[in-house]
């Protein structure tokens, strides 16, 4: 999956720029992210629906009352929409946005940050039932990645915090990056450390997460520029 | 059967909740010697304010004999507070792809007392195929989860064992606590499946294995547990 990297200080366009991106590569026909800022108390959102549905959405205060995003930032898990199919309020809100060709058929992935934050991407896609269950299956880890990733972009830039913040690597992560910068594979770090391969790539893919990084060799590039290991 | 209880359906099963917490106290304190916070019989804490997700297992009586709860790592989550002496001071793992399981117990003593110490690997093999089935439905590729020797032992037993280990084993009330790595995979799914003969759906199992697990007093224990043949006669616990 190609994405636009919103790790170092990410425009609005940028953001805007990602979900439509999202949208492309994930075979979805709309995006919407929305955090809640635990400072501030702002709410942030960004969304790839057409104007007037999201004016509609605010002038009707729809974010009350729409379950994919009041209770599914309760979640733990992704939510698909079928779960409140008999809720009141997702009748409310997706009778209306049928009218701007949204559908009601979607998912809500909430985000849980470090400090008690709560973001949410939701996704909608208007096709078969059974078209959806596959595709929910096959986009589900890119999401969650996704949201995620987003979600500490938004984080950073709006707290002081998040702009100063080294991050928390683990003596693990960075050997493990260490070993990946000298040219080994995750096969021969597994064997170097005596840990499993498996292992490996649960570790490097916590350190690439805590880097903002895509790939591993981005991480390897910052974990390098912010002095956690040396260069190779 | 596996029920997974959240903050969005919590209202709906009030007995299960409780009976969820009962048995936590009964493991945690009284048997393991956790130094927890237990009133009126039920074992809280602050995690369980922050909306987690728990599967419970459930017998056709509806009595709780096991139970997770899952946290996502991205956010508070217990290895980053109250098991972070368990990393050695280390910063805990974070993925939007790795979820904590903690709190995972299953009820040793009313198992073997009533049903013989095989039940045990039963319980923690439903628990466990309901957990990995719900991370993969949710693109979780793994966990991190915190377990005590006994546990430890007995997903080993199953073909269940962790597939990596965090940080060091550490002493908490009467026994040892240790961090491990579980994949969430169909490989792990199929090795439970096939170590305790769990073949059903372990969230809506078919009617006619609950009639026989109901008729469980007296009569020819049931079908679904014949693969136990194949675990050690000595797995009491």
């Amino acid at each position: 999956m190609r994405l636009i990297d919103l790790s170092l200080s990410a425009s609005d366009e940028d953001r805007g720029a990602f979900l439509s991106e999202l949208c492309e590569s994930l075979e979805i026909d709309h995006a919407c992210y929305a955090l809640q800022d635990p400072f501030s108390g702002n709410v942030h959102g960004y969304a790839t629906y057409p104007e007037e549905w999201k004016q509609l959405y605010g002038q009707r205060a729809y974010q009350h009352v729409d379950p994919t995003f009041t209770k599914a930032v309760r979640s733990v898990a992704p939510v698909d929409w079928s779960r409140f199919t008999s809720d009141s309020g997702f009748d409310t809100v997706f009778s209306a946005a049928r009218d701007f060709g949204i559908s009601s058929q979607g998912l809500s992935v909430p985000v849980r940050g470090p400090f008690g934050d709560i973001g949410l991407l939701t996704v909608t896609r208007d096709c078969g039932e059974r078209e959806w269950q596959g595709l929910r299956r096959k986009i589900i880890g890119g999401l969650q990645s996704a949201a995620v990733n987003f979600h500490d972009s938004v984080m950073r830039s709006n707290t002081i915090a998040g702009l100063m913040r080294v991050p928390p690597l683990s003596s693990r992560e960075c050997e493990i990056l260490q070993w990946i910068a000298a040219g080994k594979s995750q096969q021969d770090v597994g064997d170097i450390l005596s840990i499993s391969p498996r292992t490996v790539e649960v570790h490097l893919r916590s350190a690439r997460e805590k880097l903002g990084a895509l790939t591993t060799p981005q991480a390897v590039g910052r974990a390098v520029r912010l002095a956690l290991i040396s260069p190779g | 059967m596996i029920v997974i209880i959240d903050a969005l359906n919590k209202h709906e099963h009030p007995d299960l909740v409780r009976g969820m917490h009962r048995l936590r106290a009964r493991v945690f304190r009284d048997r393991l010697g956790w130094d927890v916070t237990v009133t009126d019989g039920e074992e809280h804490d602050l995690f369980d304010n922050l909306d987690p997700a728990y599967l419970v297992s459930v017998t056709p009586d509806g009595d709780v004999v096991g139970c997770m709860r899952i946290l996502q790592t991205t956010g508070p989550h217990m290895m980053a507070d109250v098991f972070a002496p368990l990393l050695d001071g280390e910063p805990p793992l974070r993925s939007a792809r790795l979820w904590e399981a903690t709190r995972f117990c299953v009820d040793t003593a009313e198992l073997t007392d009533r049903r013989g110490p095989r039940s045990i690997s039963q319980v923690t093999g439903e628990l466990m195929i309901g957990a990995c089935e719900y991370a993969m439905e949710s693109g979780i590729t793994d966990a991190v989860a915190v377990i005590d020797p006994l546990m430890h032992r007995i997903l080993k037993r199953s073909g269940n064992g962790p597939s990596g280990y965090l940080g060091s084993p550490r002493q908490m009330g009467k026994v040892v606590a240790m961090a491990v790595l579980l994949d969430c995979t169909e490989e792990r799914v199929r090795n439970i499946r096939q170590c305790t003969g769990i073949t059903g759906d372990v969230f809506r199992p078919e009617p006619v294995a609950i009639a026989q697990v109901a008729g469980r007093a007296g009569a020819p224990r049931p079908a679904l547990t014949i693969a136990d043949a194949g675990l050690p006669a000595s797995h009491a616990a």
